[in-house]
């Protein structure tokens, strides 16, 4: 049994925890606070879930990094979803430029291992197959 | 009906001031700040007791930073706010002054910028991140530099050549935090930081101050301001981010939204601009940046830059001080820097860095968030 890093925001399939607007405007992650586009709040916005398949806008290596926790290099990418909201976050690591444009998909990558035992998983993208 | 500033009181810039930017030291912010604003006095030609409010911005000091500074002045007693806006603190300060002037409240008003680089400190939202941790800001950029070579088959090489202009004019700069010019080969050949971005592409973000001095014409007469050394705020103009289409760099849309209301409102064309000091915290961001105020269409940019249209003594001097790259960038008195230097170019007192003739100089900044602040200067 595996355990999610962040299971407030993707599932153990990859789908990503978003929500949408009576407006119409999708975004990521599902928040009650208030929509970004037209102010409706709380209970009028609606959970839904994202595909986890979007198109690469850029990615870059980052070979410096502060923080100790994430240690340098490693991919950053800029996906727009097939759903519709931006996201940014790791790519899973990789030798080969990736062209913008390139289909990508999530993938979950073990990153530790909890106190229980259980490996951790957290969310990628890599080029789709 | 809502006014522009044009529409109200004149206001003019009549005393600039800066502590050199610097990398982190010992120096107290206090003297940083009061050294700024001596200068700026120094400039007007007036004194202290003159100076009817206060715009104190800082992003990093914390708490209720600016009386222990402006006491040091002589304590007057004068209304005092501090303004805290990301990187766009100083021009907001310098704004808040302006309008203040304007609308006829006070006669004179300072703006001062100053800061230390302490840790930023942004409280969370509620809301959870994939690896927002991971996306420093020069990730960030590294991102959108990508983004722009592989659209406008643009080279590395060339995008990185912003930052020998304007390291060169930043060598010139007594109060630039690098004073070194740096060759193509040298700013290529930096500590690479992320993707093709080095070090040398990127703002030393250090310490420092800048001060502004701003009044009316009633100011200027009363106080005995010379009024051809007044460099007149013809607009000054702020928003904020919206909801762009997917894949619309924000900070690029936002600048051509502000400086469209801005050049409307002041009616002045993008030809018309003479100095341009513009956030090139990042060599791409400059290439967007004039880009998005109108200079040239969008993936033009390099073409100007090599043909030298961007140096002093070109068609526009784009970052005469240094800019963000090489004047360097405390966060609190970047804003308020851009328009000592604008000041300094309208008069004709920028010594080895003087633009020919210049007349009417662009302040853009961006701060996280996002925002975006334009001001407007032009010579009587």
């Amino acid at each position: 049994m595996d355990t999610l890093l962040k299971p407030t925001l993707y599932t153990p399939d990859g789908a990503l925890l978003g929500g949408r607007c009576p407006c119409g405007h999708v975004f990521f992650p599902m928040q009650g606070h208030g929509c970004e586009v037209c102010g409706r709040h709380g209970a009028d916005l609606k959970p839904m879930t994202l595909a986890g398949r979007g198109k690469l806008l850029s990615s870059t290596v980052v070979h410096l990094h502060a923080d100790k926790a994430r240690t340098a290099p490693f991919t950053v990418g800029k996906i727009a979803l097939a759903d519709g909201p931006v996201v940014r976050t790791l790519l899973v690591d990789t030798v080969q430029q990736i062209a913008p444009g390139t289909e990508m998909a999530t993938a979950l990558v073990p990153v530790g291992i909890g106190d229980d035992g259980t490996t951790i998983l957290d969310l990628r993208f890599r080029p789709e197959r | 009906m809502a006014r522009t500033l044009k529409d109200l009181r004149p206001v003019y810039v009549v005393g600039v001031g800066w502590h050199r930017y610097q990398n982190p030291s010992d120096t107290p912010y206090v003297t940083l700040g009061v050294t700024a604003i001596r200068e700026a006095l120094a400039d007007a030609r007036i004194a202290w007791p003159s100076v009817e409010s206060a715009y104190v911005a800082t992003a990093l000091l914390g708490m209720a930073s600016g009386r222990p500074m402006l006491r040091h002045l002589g304590a007057t007693g004068i209304p005092l706010s501090h303004v805290e806006n990301a990187s766009a603190s100083g021009s907001t300060a310098f704004r808040q002054a302006c309008i203040e002037v304007a609308g006829g409240l006070v006669d004179v008003s300072l703006a001062v910028g100053v800061d230390k680089r302490n840790p930023v400190r942004r409280d969370n939202t509620g809301m959870d991140n994939l690896a927002e941790d991971a996306i420093a800001q020069f990730t960030h950029f590294s991102l959108l530099t990508n983004e722009y070579a592989y659209r406008h088959k643009v080279s590395f090489e060339d995008i990185a050549r912003v930052a020998v202009k304007n390291h060169r004019n930043g060598a010139r700069n007594r109060n630039a935090q690098r004073q070194q010019e740096r060759s193509l080969d040298e700013v290529l050949g930096g500590k690479k930081v992320a993707g093709s971005l080095t070090a040398l592409q990127c703002t030393p973000v250090g310490e420092g101050a800048a001060a502004a001095i701003v009044a009316s014409e009633d100011g200027i007469k009363q106080l005995g301001i010379d009024p051809n050394r007044a460099i007149r705020v013809i607009g000054s103009t702020a928003r904020s981010e919206r909801v762009y289409a997917a894949g619309l760099g924000f900070d690029a849309v936002l600048t051509k939204e502000t400086t469209a209301v801005a050049l409307q409102e002041a009616q002045v064309s993008p030809q018309d601009l003479d100095i341009i000091e513009l956030h090139d915290a990042f060599t791409v961001e400059e290439l967007h940046y004039i880009e998005n105020i109108g200079l040239c269409p969008e993936g033009q940019g390099v073409h100007l830059l090599k043909e030298g249209a961007l140096d002093i003594g070109g068609r526009c001097a784009v970052n005469p001080s240094g800019g963000l790259i090489a004047m360097g960038h405390p966060i609190g008195p970047t804003g308020i820097g851009q328009i000592g230097e604008i000041t300094l170019q309208l008069r004709g007192e920028a010594g080895t860095r003087q633009h020919p003739n210049a007349r009417t100089g662009l302040a853009h900044m961006v701060g996280v968030g996002a925002v975006c602040y334009v001001h407007l200067l032009q010579r009587p």
